[in-house]
C-alpha cells in the first residue's frame, strides 16, 4: 500500500472525472444494475427505472424511478410495450431529473418485454435531448422465448438505433452458448448480466482512467458507430507471467468476440491496454502484435494505454468494435450461429406492400443467402406474404401446407451437411424467412415457369453459413491474414462440394 | 554414456512420434540402426496439448526404437515444431581494438552476441542463430574470418526463435521419461540436413516439410539459411476438411486421403467414384473422386499460396536454383509436386533422405526425414566441436558447421 502511494498519482485526476450515469430499465435492466453493483462501480451513478414496484424495491441501485405511477399502479406492464411507452411518457419529468448533469448515459434494457422495449426508447430520447452521449446496452431475448417477443425486441432495437449514439446488442442466444448445457436457465441469464456488467464497467474505466495515450469519447464513438450492426466487445485481465498474452486471449474469448474471428471484418477497433506501473512497453508491443494477427490491414486501430496504480500486477485489455449493418451481406460472412441472424433478414425479404408471392429476386442477392443457405440444389424458396389476402391467392394452399410437413424432414439428412449446419437451423429459417418452404414436389402445385428462372439465379449466391472447425474446435485457432485456417478451405472459399 | 557415437533423433509429430537411432562411423558417415514409431496422441499442430498422453506415446516410440536397434537410449536430439516458431535475419558488428587486427575466435563469439542483441518478444527464446556470412571491413561473403586481418567484423545471422514455454513443454515431456535432451532443433532445419546436399544449399533451395499438424519451411540461398518458419496447417487439416466435406469420420477420411487422395484436379473421369468400404468389407458410401480431390487441392493450394506470400516478401524466387523439395507425410499426396511447381513457378520434387547407410527402407519414407535429419544435425554438431560436448546449451547455440 505504501508503495502504491509512491507511484504516479495524478493530482488533476479528480477534476477529470466525467459524470456518468447508468440507468437500468425494466426487470432485465435492474438485474444488470444489481450485477454492476456487485462487481463494484464507483465512477458512475446507478439509477433503476421500472413500472413494477416490487422489482424496483428489491433493486440495490442508489436512485430509483417508478414509471407510470397512475397507469400501471405499481404493477408490471405484462409484456405490453404500449403500456411501457405511456408509462415512461407520464414519468418524463422524473426521468429527466434523475438523468440531469450526466455527460454520458448508459441505458441497460432487456428487449422483448413491456418496460424495456416500450419505455427504453423514451428514456433514450430524454437522455439525448439533455445533451448527453447515450450508449444503449440491449439484451435480445432467447429464441425460445418466442417469435412475438423477438419481434417486439427487434422493433425496440430499431428505435434505439435511431435515438442512441451507440447500441451494444447482446443476444441471449449467444450467451447461452457459453453456458454448459446442464446449467440452469438462471445461470444462462446470469452469464448475460455478467457480460453486460463487465462491458459496462470496462467502458467506464476506459473513459475515466487517466491515460498516457488517452481514449476519449470520440474514439469510443468511432469504434461503436457501425450503422446499427453487431457490436464486438472483449475484456481480459491477467496477472500471470505471461499476462499480455493471456489478457488478450481472454478478451478474445468473450462471447461477443467470437474468438476474434469477426475482428477481421471490423473497420475500426478500439484497444485499451491498462496496467499497473510495472507494465512495460514490450508487453504492450507483444499484445498489439498478437492482436494485429486478428485484424485486417485496413483496420483502423484506436489505441490507448493507461497506467493505473490500482491495477497492481494485473494487466487488462479492452477491445471494442462494431461490424456494419447486419442486413448487408454480413450474415453470410459472419461466422455466427444462424438463429441470431435469422430475424433481421426476415423483414427486408418480405416487402410489406407487395401483394404477391415474394419470389426470390436477383436484386437482393446479399440478403438471400442468409435465408437460402440451407436450401440446396433443387429446392425452392418461396416467401408467401403472411396476410390472409395472399393466402387466398395461392391455389391449393392447404396442399402446400401438408406437403411441406412431410417434405421438410426428408431433404434435411441428405442435403444439409449435418456437421456444418445445426439441425435446429431448418425450422428457424422456415419460421423466420417466410411462412413456407416448398420442396420440389410441391413445385407442381404452385409452379410457374417464371419461378424456375429466378431460382436458378438464386443458386449462384448460395453459400454456407456457419463455419466450423471440426477437429480443431478446441485448439488454439490458426489465424493468418485474418482467416481462421482451421475452417476447411472449401467452406471459406465457398466452393460447393457435392 | 559410454558410446559417444550413438545419436538418437526424436520427433514428436502431430500424427506420429519417430525415434531414429544412428551411429556415427569413423569415416564420417552415419549408419541408421533402427527406427521406432508410435502413433501420436495429445499433440495438435505440432504442440503438446495433453502432456500425460503425449509422454506415454513418446515412451512407446522410444521402447520400440530400443528393441529394434538393440541399444539403450539415454539422450536424444528433439525436433520442435509449431506455428509459434518465427525467424528473422540480423547483422552483428564488432570493432577490433586498436592494438590488434587479427580476428580470433573471441571476436566471432562477440559478433554472435551482438547479433543477438535484438528484441524478441519477452516470452520467446532463441532456438538457433545460424551464421550466414561474415563481412570484414566491408568485404562480403567471407566464410571463415579467423586469422584474417581487419578492423571491423560483421556477421549476418539467421535467428530462429519460438515461445519459451512451448519449447520447454517438449523438453519436459522427454525429460520426464527420463531421457536427456542433447539439443532442440527446429524440424525444418533438421529435415534440410538430410534432404539437401551442400551443393544444393549453395545453389539455393526451399524445403517444405508438410507434416501432420504444421508446415515448416526453410530457404537456403548461397549456402546459408535465408528464411524459415512454420504455418499451423498440415495433413490433419486436410483430413478434417475431407471429414467435414464428405461427412465421414476422421479415421475414414484419413484412410481415404492416404489411399485415394490427390491434389490434381480434372484428372479423373467424370462421375468416377471411390467406394468407401465398410469395416465389414461391404461396399458403403460412394464418393466422387473429383469432390475428394477438390477438397484436398483447395487446402494444399491455400497453404502453398500462403507460403509463397510469406517468402515473396524478400523476392526469393530468383535465388532458388535447385527448386523446391517437399517432404513430410503430406508429400506422399499424389501430384503435390506439380501443384507446388504451378504455384511457386519453380521446379519442385518430393524429397527423401538419401545420404546415409543402414536401414535403407527408412530413407524412402519422407515421414522420417525430420528424425533422420536430427541425427545428421547431431553428427554435424559432434564433428564440429567434439571437445565441447556436454557444454551444448539448449537456448544459446552457434554452430559454424550448420549451414
Amino acid at each position: 500500500m505504501i508503495q502504491l502511494n509512491r507511484n504516479y498519482t495524478l493530482p488533476e485526476r479528480e477534476d477529470d472525472i466525467i459524470p456518468i450515469k447508468v440507468i437500468g430499465i425494466g426487470g432485465a435492466g435492474s438485474n444488470v444494475l444489481d450485477r454492476v453493483v456487485l462487481d463494484g462501480m464507483d465512477q458512475a451513478d446507478l439509477i433503476a427505472a421500472n413500472t413494477d414496484v416490487q422489482s424496483l424495491a428489491s433493486s440495490v441501485a442508489a436512485a430509483k424511478v417508478q414509471l407510470g405511477r397512475s397507469i400501471t399502479h405499481g404493477l408490471g406492464t405484462g409484456g405490453d410495450p404500449e403500456l411501457g411507452f405511456t408509462s415512461a411518457c407520464e414519468s418524463g419529468d422524473e426521468i429527466r431529473a434523475a438523468l440531469s448533469d450526466a455527460r454520458l448515459i448508459f441505458i441497460c434494457a432487456g428487449l422483448g418485454g413491456g418496460t424495456g422495449s416500450g419505455a427504453g426508447p423514451v428514456i433514450a430520447q430524454s437522455a439525448r435531448e439533455m445533451g448527453a452521449l447515450v450508449i444503449v446496452f440491449a439484451t435480445m431475448p432467447f429464441s425460445f422465448e418466442g417469435k412475438r417477443r423477438a419481434a417486439q425486441a427487434q422493433e425496440a432495437l430499431g428505435r434505439f438505433h435511431q435515438l442512441a449514439d451507440a447500441v451494444v446488442c447482446f443476444e441471449n442466444d449467444r450467451m447461452g452458448d457459453m453456458v454448459a448445457p446442464k446449467a440452469g436457465i438462471h445461470q444462462a441469464f446470469a452469464v448475460a448480466d455478467m457480460t453486460i456488467s463487465q462491458s459496462l464497467r470496462s467502458i467506464v474505466n476506459l473513459i475515466q482512467r487517466p491515460g498516457i495515450l488517452r481514449i476519449g469519447f470520440d474514439d469510443l464513438l468511432a469504434a461503436l458507430r457501425g450503422g446499427g450492426g453487431r457490436c464486438l466487445f472483449g475484456y481480459g485481465e491477467s496477472d500471470s507471467d505471461n499476462r499480455a498474452h493471456e489478457a488478450l486471449a481472454q478478451a478474445l474469448k468473450n462471447p461477443l468476440m467470437d474468438r476474434g474471428r469477426m475482428l477481421g471484418e471490423a473497420s475500426r477497433v478500439l484497444v485499451q491496454v491498462a496496467g499497473g506501473p510495472a507494465m512495460t512497453l514490450s508487453e504492450v508491443e507483444i499484445l498489439m502484435r498478437e492482436l494485429n494477427k486478428h485484424i485486417s490491414e485496413h483496420t483502423q486501430l484506436l489505441f490507448g494505454t493507461a497506467v493505473d496504480g490500482r491495477m497492481g500486477a494485473r494487466l487488462s485489455v479492452t477491445l471494442i468494435s462494431s461490424l456494419a449493418c447486419e442486413t448487408d451481406e454480413r450474415p453470410v460472412q459472419n461466422f455466427v450461429p444462424v438463429e441470431s441472424f435469422a430475424p433481421p433478414p426476415a423483414d427486408p425479404i418480405v416487402p410489406a406492400p407487395e401483394p404477391e408471392i415474394a419470389v426470390v429476386q436477383e436484386a437482393e442477392p446479399e440478403i438471400e443467402p442468409a435465408a437460402a443457405a440451407p436450401v440446396v440444389e433443387r429446392e425452392q424458396v418461396l416467401q408467401v406474404e403472411p396476410t390472409p389476402s395472399i393466402q387466398s391467392l395461392v391455389p391449393g394452399d392447404q396442399v402446400t401446407e401438408s406437403e411441406m410437413v412431410e417434405a421438410e424432414p426428408e431433404p434435411a439428412p441428405e442435403k444439409t451437411p449435418p456437421r456444418i449446419i445445426p439441425p435446429k437451423k431448418k425450422p428457424v429459417v422456415a419460421q423466420k424467412a417466410g411462412p413456407e418452404q416448398i420442396s420440389p414436389k410441391s413445385e407442381s402445385v404452385v409452379g410457374k415457369p417464371k419461378q424456375e428462372k429466378s431460382v436458378a439465379a438464386k443458386q449462384e449466391v448460395l453459400q454456407f453459413e456457419p463455419l466450423t472447425r471440426g477437429r480443431f474446435e478446441k485448439s488454439e485457432p490458426t489465424i493468418v491474414e485474418g482467416q481462421d485456417l482451421d475452417v476447411p478451405t472449401f467452406l471459406r472459399k465457398n466452393v460447393r462440394v457435392k | 554414456m559410454g558410446n559417444n557415437d550413438l545419436m538418437v533423433g526424436l520427433e514428436i509429430g502431430t500424427s506420429k512420434i519417430c525415434v531414429v537411432v544412428g551411429e556415427s562411423r569413423p569415416d564420417g558417415t552415419t549408419k541408421i540402426l533402427g527406427v521406432g514409431q508410435a502413433p501420436s496422441r495429445g499433440v495438435r499442430k505440432g504442440e503438446i496439448v495433453d502432456f500425460e498422453t503425449a509422454m506415454k506415446c513418446v515412451h512407446e516410440a522410444v521402447v520400440d526404437a530400443e528393441q529394434k536397434s538393440d541399444v539403450m537410449i539415454r539422450s536424444v536430439y528433439v525436433g520442435v515444431a509449431g506455428a509459434h516458431i518465427q525467424s528473422f535475419n540480423n547483422r552483428g558488428c564488432v570493432v577490433l581494438p586498436d592494438d590488434r587486427d587479427e580476428i580470433d575466435e573471441e571476436d566471432i563469439e562477440d559478433v554472435k552476441i551482438s547479433a543477438r542483441e535484438v528484441s524478441i518478444p519477452a516470452q520467446n527464446a532463441f532456438l538457433h542463430s545460424i551464421i550466414q556470412h561474415y563481412h570484414v571491413d566491408g568485404q562480403d561473403g567471407i566464410l571463415n574470418p579467423i586469422g584474417m586481418l581487419g578492423q571491423k567484423l560483421e556477421a549476418d545471422f539467421h535467428i530462429i526463435h519460438g515461445v519459451r514455454t512451448r519449447i520447454q513443454n517438449t523438453i519436459r515431456c522427454v525429460k520426464e521419461l527420463p531421457l536427456e535432451v542433447e539439443d532442440v532443433v527446429f524440424t525444418a532445419l533438421a529435415s534440410a540436413q538430410v534432404i539437401l546436399t551442400q551443393q544444393q544449399k549453395n545453389l539455393g533451395a526451399l524445403v517444405i516439410d508438410m507434416g501432420g499438424g504444421t508446415t515448416d519451411y526453410i530457404l537456403y540461398v548461397d549456402g546459408a539459411v535465408r528464411q524459415s518458419g512454420a504455418v499451423g496447417v498440415g495433413g490433419d487439416h486436410i483430413t478434417n476438411d475431407i471429414s467435414m466435406g464428405l461427412r465421414i469420420p476422421m479415421a475414414r477420411a484419413e484412410k481415404l486421403k492416404i489411399e485415394e487422395g490427390s491434389v490434381i484436379l480434372g484428372n479423373c473421369l467424370p462421375g468416377e467414384t471411390v467406394v468407401l468400404k465398410d469395416d465389414s468389407g461391404f461396399a458403403g458410401k460412394e464418393i466422387e473422386r473429383e469432390t475428394l480431390n477438390t477438397i484436398i487441392h483447395l487446402r494444399v493450394r491455400e497453404t502453398f499460396e500462403l507460403l509463397k506470400r510469406t517468402l515473396d516478401e524478400e523476392s526469393f524466387i530468383n535465388y532458388v536454383g535447385e527448386g523446391i523439395f517437399i517432404t513430410g507425410g503430406c508429400s506422399l499426396l499424389q501430384g503435390i509436386d506439380h501443384l507446388a511447381e504451378e504455384i511457386f513457378e519453380i521446379p519442385a520434387r518430393v524429397a527423401r533422405a538419401q545420404t546415409m547407410s543402414g536401414l535403407t527402407s527408412a530413407f524412402q519414407n519422407p515421414q522420417l526425414s525430420t528424425a533422420i535429419g536430427l541425427i545428421k544435425y547431431a553428427q554435424a554438431v559432434q564433428a564440429d566441436r567434439p571437445q565441447r560436448r556436454g557444454l551444448t546449451r539448449i537456448f544459446s547455440r552457434f554452430i559454424p558447421g550448420m549451414r
